[in-house]
This record gives structure tokens, sequence and C-alpha cells, in this order.
């Protein structure tokens, strides 16, 4: 093997441990747009996500105590935007905007003491017999936990939205909560489910960026992943196939911006940091130029309003 | 499908009801008891009582806004009565929710479907009532396709709601209640979306459930399907029941036709004729969704009034002529000129001015004053440059507003302090002041008292000397009233445009409103 | 059933927001205060600072009045967008790029006298806040792009546009290394306007009050601002009455991205008289909270900014006396948020314990 070709397989390598968080965020958003809300603080849960996850680690010792407590906390902060939207009737917009300054603040508020302090974290492993397979292998697995549990996703959401009953119901919380009032669900019951799936999804994505990424907490480590999965949604027209290319196509550029720093590339910091958010722009632009937003749940960001 | 030419009031031979005597003599499975429904002043419901039997199709005929949806809307648990029971199965219940009256075994077909488009017709009938965790799409498939097998209700199960006619919607909002195994089917107006085939097709559907054992409750105010599908017939007009006819007892279409309209003249005007001189509104082979090769012209000096039952083609024609919509095929000139060249700009002096009957959402803001209300329309007149000469338009509010006597008269308050009159008003009052040409009025007494009834009348007539009027009304005393000339709208076409003095055709209006073309035969009941 | 229901009003609140406001603040230092105690800090001494911070004395005062002109500024583009229901949030993008347009124009022209150099600054400060947010504008309604998400990654760009040029090519090479420009020349400095009465308040609020009264002019008396209130009301009835509807989107979009720039530019020139990226510290954001709990009432658009800046003037004195970290702020402006969205609730809707018979 050349160098290039191992230089090259480095990057996919790490193209698929960049595209991991936000693939987690990107579903967990999903989920709960395919419920009918829009809830645009996956910044903010992904924060106090990363955050609590590094602190459970670090009191536990066991990273997958932090996974949980990410996974809780982010979903406990969607809860508030369940309690303004589903409960008292806000704006959803504005909901989701409020609780992503409200999670950058309390990450930042908490966590001050321990910026800069490393903890264990997940480490990668090779899969046995898998990771032997060449190419594929090293590019797909070599790497830690959760990244193998992020393999698994794409397939649930779908197979749980397709062909389960409560996905059926899911679904019809987010095209018609009226319709599934009409059959005797209850949507206001749904979307709270999908409002707290989609928290706990993003507190992993974001235990992803402080217990394998890296294993440390700093201020301000989700750096826009949170939007970038917003924006990812839509451009995967609300399918778990799409999200996966699309997760890992930010992951490349952010491995290769990395890279190419790393490398010392004769490029200011600013301008390669741009990137990702000029593709989030260009991507979007690419998808709704083709009508990516007729592909949205019909009710998304409208809420139900209480019957009288 | 068949290939046979259907005419609009095509009936299909009505097939032997071969189990119609079994059910004959059972006690009704649901009974409502002195119905009483008022929405703050309006009465929608008074004192009503009705059996509904099982094996029994039972029509309820009345005119728009006669209750016949709010009591069925009470019955399905949607809205609750004021005061009365509803007795199922003999035992007094209370719906708090349709979910209760669903588990009652008591479902409704609304006029809006509640059909989740993005999903297959078998997810759709199933939302809410598979009992696996798991779902299995072949055999979801397969039990929907036995039940439409059963009823004859024809629907492709793996097909996307999305992509149905309105016909097989209707067929899924069956098979779901079906599903179910409801006892009471309500059918609120189910024709009015269908082609005549696919009326066809529900009728006989309609009887083979009936056949089974179902309660059917068929809402209409088309006479001839009542007929033709009834097997009981209740009439409603303004809330009350006036008659209730059992099979052995119905009367001829004529007779119903008068029990139902009651034709009671509540008004009079007196409307002289004027002269008509140039067209001021063509409207040539206008195409589109809801609209049939519709044409017509309106002259100054005339008032021409589509009537019709709501719902066939008025709204759209409405929204082409007046620059909402597009027309997709066909022209509308106004004043001459083509529709994209007359709506480019904001609206202007002596050009079309448009009275909608949505009053409150459309025509005004009702968080905003009476001025800036005003404005919406006329602020071309008070441009001064670029700046609003705000002075000079409060001081034109004032004069409309004693002109056309708005109470209250508080031009600093916001819309939503005018009572419905008195918003229609200053609808009116604004968009005279621009010295209309053609004048688009939508339902305009709709909800009005009597006296504010008159003021509206006596301005549309008056203003005549000056414009062309079209009036679209659901209110035929109110087109025969007002109008010079009447056409008679019914499923996106006009089924005829007369003069007022021709009495055969005026005679033939009700009718015609129902898709009958006088001088075809009419179909015993 | 005796059950409490929930009923529509007929009629808003009286004083509602007044009340809701003043719950939610309530609620937000509550919150914050338990956050306070679990960091070991002592909440009722911590309220007591964050209070004579933002408003206790004069410089106190001072200093929240100073915050206060940015996000006044931004706030009004922003609650001007709200009101079309076009949900820029990309102020803080908007201000950046004004703050570089009034560099450029400062280190194009450095050698304008006053009169010549503020206009210009200015002028270019707008041009660049409008145009940034005018691209957005413009991706919505020709391709139907979501705004909110254009705008908030046009903040991220926006922000590592101005971080390339301090780092980079307008680095002030006597700067030992600090990304920032020179310092302004003296014409291009805006100047306080009478240090011996009103301490270091600038002709900035000037520019605030002319903007708020001209902007008032313009909604109250100009067809546009007109068809902007009426159109924002109703979409419908715009769609009736004619109205102008992509016009007025962009529009509003630019007039917003102006108006942030013209705070991006206020906040180089006079607060720290050179461009360095320390200037980001989020007014855009807080704009919007601004910008929603005022709606489009200008004085209570002065009103809220003012009482945000205190707020935030007094979280640097907590950070200052109690160390307590920075984001404090932004823990409670999402909380006072979410509380106004919920309390805007009992603006339309109350309980009632009537049967539902």
């Amino acid at each position: 093997m050349d160098m290039d070709t191992a230089l090259l397989l480095s990057i996919l390598a790490a193209t698929v441990q960049s595209g991991t968080p936000i693939l987690y965020a990107t579903l967990g958003e999903m989920f709960t747009e395919r419920s009918g809300v829009l809830n645009l603080g996956v910044e903010g849960m992904m924060i106090v996500g990363a955050f609590t996850a590094f602190l459970a680690t670090h009191l536990t010792g066991n990273p997958w105590a932090g996974v949980l407590a990410a996974g809780l906390c982010g979903g406990g902060l969607s809860l508030l935007h369940g309690i303004v939207c589903l409960i008292f009737q806000g704006n959803q917009v504005v909901s989701g905007l409020a609780l992503t300054i409200l999670g950058l603040g309390l990450a930042d508020f908490l966590g001050t003491p321990y910026v800069g302090i490393t903890t264990t974290g997940f480490q990668a492993f090779a899969v046995p017999v898998l990771a032997d397979i060449p190419v594929l292998g090293t590019i797909f697995f070599r790497h830690d936990a959760l990244v193998y549990l992020s393999y698994l996703l794409p397939p649930l959401f779908w197979l749980f939205m397709a062909r389960t009953r409560p996905g059926l119901a899911l679904r019809a919380a987010g095209e018609h909560p009226a319709a599934a009032s009409a059959a005797g669900l209850s949507p206001v019951r749904i979307r709270w489910c999908g409002i707290f799936t989609g928290g706990f999804l993003a507190g992993i994505g974001g235990a992803y960026l402080s217990l394998a990424y890296t294993h440390l907490w700093t201020n301000n480590m989700t750096s826009g992943r949170g939007w970038i999965a917003v924006a990812l949604v839509i451009f995967a027209f609300w399918r778990p196939g799409r999200a996966v290319f699309g997760a890992y196509l930010f992951g490349g550029v952010m491995a290769l911006q990395l890279r190419l720093q790393a490398m010392g590339a004769n490029l200011p910091s600013s301008l390669m940091l741009m990137l990702p958010y000029a593709l989030t722009v260009l991507v979007l632009l690419a998808s709704s130029a083709r009508g990516g937003g007729r592909a949205a749940p019909a009710a998304l960001g409208v809420n139900i309003e209480p019957e009288e | 499908m068949s290939d046979t030419p259907h005419t609009p009031t095509a009936v299909a031979p009505e097939p032997p009801r071969r189990a119609r005597e079994a059910h004959a003599h059972l006690p009704p499975v649901v009974r409502l008891e002195g119905i009483c429904k008022s929405f703050g002043k309006v009465r929608a419901n008074h004192d009503i009582t009705l059996d509904i039997r099982p094996g029994c199709i039972k029509a309820l005929l009345g005119e728009n806004g006669a209750g016949k949806s709010t009591l069925m809307s009470i019955l399905a648990g949607k809205l609750r009565q004021d005061s009365g029971s509803i007795l199922v199965d003999g035992a007094p219940t209370l719906f708090a929710s349709p979910r209760d009256a669903l588990r009652a075994g008591i479902g409704m077909v609304y006029q809006h479907f509640m059909l989740v488009d993005s999903m297959t017709v078998a997810e759709n009938v199933l939302l809410g009532q598979s009992p696996d965790m798991v779902l299995r799409p072949a055999r979801m498939r397969d039990e929907v396709a036995a039940l439409a097998e059963r009823y004859g209700l024809v629907v492709d199960p793996a097909a996307r709601v999305g992509g149905l006619s309105m016909g097989e919607r209707q067929r899924v909002e069956i098979l779901k209640l079906l599903y179910r195994d409801s006892r009471v089917l309500i059918l609120d107006e189910p024709t009015a979306v269908l082609t005549p085939r696919e009326t066809d097709q529900l009728f006989e559907a309609m009887w083979r459930m009936a056949d089974q054992g179902k309660a059917l409750v068929f809402i209409s105010h088309k006479l001839q399907e009542v007929l033709t599908v009834a097997d009981e017939i209740a009439i409603l007009r303004r809330g009350e029941v006036v008659d209730q006819f059992s099979e052995a007892d119905v009367p001829n279409q004529t007779v119903l036709a008068n029990r139902m309209v009651g034709r009671d003249v509540v008004l009079q005007v007196d409307a002289k004729r004027l002269t008509p001189v140039d067209t001021v509104l063509s409207v040539e082979h206008l195409f589109g969704p809801g609209l049939d090769d519709v044409s017509l012209t309106v002259r100054r000096g005339e008032i021409v009034a589509i009537a019709g039952v709501a719902g066939n083609g008025q709204k759209e024609l409405v929204e082409a002529i007046c620059g909402l919509t597009r027309p997709a095929s066909g022209e509308v000139r106004i004043l001459g000129r083509p529709w994209r060249e007359f709506f480019a700009g904001p609206p202007g002096r002596r050009g079309l001015a448009y009275i909608p009957e949505d009053r409150q959402g459309l025509a005004t803001c009702r968080q905003l004053d009476l001025v800036d209300n005003f404005l919406l329309t006329t602020r071309n007149l008070f441009a001064k440059g670029m700046f609003l000469d705000r002075t000079e338009a409060t001081n034109a509010v004032k004069r409309v507003v004693w002109e056309y006597n708005v109470q209250p008269g508080d031009i600093a308050a916001s819309a939503r302090a005018l009572s419905g009159g008195n918003l229609q008003k200053l609808v009116i009052g604004r968009e005279f002041f621009r010295k209309p040409e053609v004048i688009v009025a939508e339902n305009p007494t709709q909800g009005l008292d009597i006296s504010a009834t008159e003021e509206v009348w006596g301005r549309l007539l008056e203003a005549r000397s000056s414009a062309g009027v079209l009036l679209v009304t659901g209110d035929l005393n109110e087109a025969l009233e007002l109008a010079d000339r009447i056409a008679v709208m019914y499923r996106g076409r006009f089924m005829d445009v007369f003069d007022k003095d021709d009495t055969a055709k005026v005679e033939a209006i009700g009718l015609m409103m129902a898709g009958v073309r006088p001088g075809e035969p009419e179909t015993e009941a | 059933m005796f059950l409490p229901r929930v009923v529509k009003r007929q009629e808003p609140l009286q004083w509602g927001s007044f009340f809701i406001f003043a719950a939610a603040l309530v609620v937000s230092l509550g919150v914050s205060c338990a956050l306070l105690a679990v960091h070991g800090k002592p909440p009722l001494k911590a309220l007591a600072v964050l209070w004579s911070g933002g408003f206790g004395g004069p410089f106190a005062l001072e200093d929240t009045l100073l915050k206060s002109i940015p996000i006044f500024l931004c706030s009004l583009g922003v609650a001007v967008s709200f009101r079309m229901q076009v949900w820029n949030i990309g102020a803080e993008g908007q201000f950046a790029l004004g703050a570089v347009g009034a560099t450029w124009a400062v280190l194009t022209f450095p050698v304008l006298p006053l009169w010549a150099m503020m206009p210009v600054m200015f002028l270019c400060a707008a041009v660049a806040g409008g145009l940034w947010a005018a691209v957005p504008a413009v991706l919505r309604l020709r391709f139907g792009m979501n705004e909110i998400i254009s705008t908030l990654m046009f903040n991220y760009i926006g922000i590592l546009f101005l971080q390339f040029l301090v780092y980079g090519v307008w680095k002030d090479p006597t700067s030992f290394g600090f990304p920032m420009t020179s310092i302004f020349p003296k014409a291009a400095i805006i100047g306080p306007i009478s240090p011996a009465t009103l301490g270091r308040v600038h002709w900035g609020l000037a520019v605030c009050a002319g903007v708020a009264v001209l902007l008032a002019v313009f909604l109250k008396r100009t067809r546009l601002g007109f068809e902007l209130l009426a159109g924002g009301e109703n979409p419908r009835a715009a769609r009736y009455a004619r109205m102008p509807y992509n016009l007025l989107v962009l529009l509003v979009m630019s007039l917003c991205g102006a108006l942030a720039g013209f705070a991006g530019c206020i906040e180089t020139s006079a607060t720290v008289n050179r461009l360095q990226p320390s200037i980001m510290v989020g007014y855009g954001y807080t704009a919007i909270v601004v910008a929603w709990l005022s709606r489009l009432r200008i004085t209570s658009i002065a009103l809220f900014a003012f009482l945000l800046a205190g707020l935030r003037v007094g979280v640097e004195h907590l950070q200052l006396d109690l160390q307590v970290p920075a984001a404090f702020g932004g823990i409670l402006e999402g909380m006072i948020l979410l509380s106004v969205l919920a309390g805007q609730f009992f603006d339309r809707y109350r309980f009632t314990l009537k049967g539902r018979s």
C-alpha cells in the first residue's frame, strides 16, 4: 500500500468519525420532524449532551453511563420545547432558537470548571473478521462502539417508520394530526415521544464529540453541527438513507479540513472553517431547487390546537 | 370503468334490496332526542328528534345552513349539544370526543377527508387499528382488499392516497369505518365530490352496507339523490325538522323541493331594470380545477347572479376573476383588458371590486383599525409618491362610516370590534369608494340580519348604474330579488343562463341546482 | 365533568405582554439562581450584583445604554422581518458584515474628513449588511430555500470572514500578533455626545433615535410601510389586496441587514475604535429575544433592548465579582424567551372550569 492510498484511507476513516455525531443528530431531528415538530434546538441539545456525557464519564469512569446521561439530558432539554409547543402552543421556530441559546449557555456555564480536562471515553477496536476486509475494513470497522451503533440506526429508523404500528402513528401525527386523532390516536402524545427521542439522539451525537471524537471537554465543541443536522434533514428529504450520505459528506469535508490544516496547507484557518457552513448552504440550495421542501411532513411546525 | 355516457343525474337501476325486510322492525340503533345547539345567537339545531335504524338509509335533506352537518357532528362526537340526549341502543350516552362516538360504533365521513396523503390505502385504513406491533404490508393489503370486495368499494389497497381520485378517497374513508365494525355510518354530502359514475357506485355500496345491517345517514341537499337512495327522509329547515317521511309515504320531487326550500319571502326589494350597456367582464371557456368550460359576460347596468349550491365551482370562478388565482386556460377580460395586464398593479379607481364571503379572514385584518382596513384596497388612491395621505384617508373613512352607517363608528378601533353586518358595510363602503366598474359579490348577505341585508341589497342595486355586478349566492331568494340574469352553476359548469323574466326556467332553478335540466324526465321516487 | 378546559379568548389580555414578561422574568431568574446555587455561588447576592451592575447607579445605566444601542438596531430589523413571517435570524452575521463594510471604508479612504467619513462608513456598513441579508432572501424567493438555516449559516460564514480579514490582510502590523486592525483615524471614530453630562454615551444613540423615527414614519406614513404592516398581519388579506409579497420579503431582509450593519459599524467605530473579533458577542441573538418580546412596537423594542442590555451588563459584573461564567447570560436569555413563549398562551387562551355538557 503506497503512501497516497494510506492517506486516502485514513481520511475516509476520519470521515466516518466526523460524520457520526452529525448522523446521530440528523436522525434524531428527522425523527422529531416526522412527528410534526420542528425543533431547531439541536445545537443546544447536542452541546448539553456533550457536556453531560463528559461529566458522567468523568464521575463514573464508564463511558456508557456518559452516553445514557447525554441521551437523557438531551431528551430532557427537548422536553422544554415540548412544554412550550405542545402544551402552551408557542411558536416552534422561536422556541427551538431559545432552546439553542439556553443549551449553549447551560453547557458553557456548568462546564466552565472542567474545560480542558480529559476523560477516558471510548476506544477504537477492530471488529473481528470485518476489519480485515480490504479497504472497507479500514474505513468502517476500526472505530469505537458508538460508530458501530450508528450503523444500526438508519435501518432501524426505516423499519420503525415503515413497518411498525407506532411508526405509522408517528407519521400520521406529522402528516395529518386530525386524521390521527380521528383514528383514535393521540397526536400530542405521539409528538412528545417524537420530541424526546430526537433530543435523546441529539444528546448522543453530542456525547460522541466529548467521548470518542475527542476525550475532553471544551466550550463550544459542537460548533454548528446541530444546525448542519437541521439542514441535513431537509437535504435528506426526511429519509434516513440520504441522511447517512449527507452526514458522511460533511464528515468528509471536516476530515479533509483537519488533515489539510495538519499538513500545514497554505490557507487561512478561518477560510477552512467556513467550508462546512458554505457546504450547508450549497447542499440546501441544491435540494431546495429540486423541490426538497415538498417532502416535508405536511403538518411540520404546525401546532395542534387544544380542542374546545 | 364503463363506457356508457352518464348525464350528471344518471341513476343506476335500483338493485333488489333483498335484506330490507330482515331489518324492518328492529329498534333504532341510535335515537336523537330534543337536540338543541346554538353558536352564539345563531340557532343551528332546535329540538330535533330522530331515529336511526339498522339496515336503513336515512336521508337528511336541507339547504345549506339548515343545520344538517351540525346535527351529525353532534352525533359523531365532534360537537356537543346544548341540550337533548343521544340514546345508543336505548341508553343515554355522552360523547366527549369523536373517539367516544367511534367506540359506540358511530362514524362519520366528513366533507374534508381525514386521510394521510403520503400513506397507502391499507395504512390509512389500519391507522390506529392494527392489532400487531409489526405491520405486515401484504396481510394488511389482503384484509383491506377483502373488506373492499365485500361492500363493493373498489380501491387498490397498495396505492398512495395522495394519488387517488376524490371518489376513491371517499371509499377509503368508508372502509376505515367498516374496518372498525361501525354500526352507524354518516355520510356528509358524499356526492359533492363525485363523478356521476362514482355516485352510482357509492349508492350501490350504500345499499350493500344497509343489506348487511348497517345504519346509514345520508346528508344531502340534492333531491334526486335522496329520492334514489334513501329509505327514510327527514327534512331540515333552519335548524328544525319540518317533515319526516318513511319509505311508504315519500312524496314526489316537487313537493319535497318546496318543503326543503320553503320559499318564504323574507324581504322584497323594488329592483327597477336598467338598460345594460357595454360589457365590463367577460369570461370565455374558462377551465381549471373545479371549472369546466365556463363562459359569461356581465354588462354595465345589470346584476348577473350565479345561483347554485356551494362547492360547485363558484369559489374557483370568483378567485380567477378577482385575480387571486391565475386562470388555467381560457380567457378573462376585465374592462376590456386581459387578466395579466389588469392584475399587474395594486387595486385602483374605476376597476374591479371584490366583496368576498370571508369578510374576516380575507377582506379585512382583525387586528388593524378601520383606517388601515380601509386602506387595504384603497391605498393607491391615497398615495402621494411613496407616502400615504392618512389625513385624507381618515376623512374618507369617517365619511364612509357615516354614509354606510357602520356601528360602532370608532375608526381607531380594531376591525374585530365590528359585528359581521357592520364589517360587511365597511367592506362595501371601501370597495364602492373606488367607484368600481366591475363588482363581484360573494354571498354578500350571509350571516346578516334583515336590516343589514336590505341595506346591502340597496347598495348593490344602486351600484348597477355605473357598474356590472356579478353576484354569487347560495340564497335563491337573493338571486331572484336582485338579479337581471341568473346563471345556475353545477359541478363547475353553467346549467343555464337565463333572464329573470323567463318564468319557466325560474321555476326550475331548484332542479337545476340539483343538476336536473328542465325537460329531462324526472326520476320516480 | 368539571375538568378545567381550554377556551379561546376573544380579546387579548389587557396589559398581557407586561404580565407575561414579568412572570417570565421571575421564572427565568428563579431557575438561573437555582443553577448558581448548584455552582456554589450565593444566589441572592448574585441577584443583587445583577441588579446593581446593570441598573444600579449612573455608571451602570451608562453601560447598559451603550450596550442597548446595537441590540436596539438589530432588534428593529429582526422585528420587521418577523412581522412578515420571515424567520431571519441572521442579524449576527449581518452585524459582522456591517463592521467589515465600515472598516473597509475607513481603510480605503483613511484621510476623509469627519463629515464625509461618517456617511461613507455607514453607507458601506448598510450595503454590506443589507447584501448579506438579501442573498438568503433571494434564495428563499427564487428556490424556496429555508431562510432560517441559510441566515444562520451566513452568521457563521460572516463571522469567519471577519476573522479571516483581521487575522490576515487587515491585521495591524504593530499589534504584536493580536487579530485586529490598526486603530481608526480620529475622523472615523464616533465620539461621545457630551462627555461632561452623558459620559461615554456616544452619537450612536442619536443614530438609533434617527433610525427609530425614520422607521416609524416609514411604517406609519408610506405605502410600502403600510403594505408591510398589513401584509404581515394577514397574508391572505395581503393577497386579496394584491400586495407585492416578494418585494416586501426582499425589503424586510435587506432592511434588517442594513440596520444590523449600522450596529456593527457603531460598535466598531465607537466602542473599540478598530475592527477586532471581540465585537462579536451575540447581540444578533439577543435581538431575536427582544424582537419576539416586543413585536414591532418601536417603544417596546427600545425598552426591552435596554432591559436585556442591562442583564448583559449585570452578567459581566457577576463575572467579575462572583466569577460566574459569561454563559450565564445565555441561560437567562434562553429561559426568558422560553417562558415568554409559554406565557403568551394566556394571551390567546384561558382556562375555564365550566363543564362540558
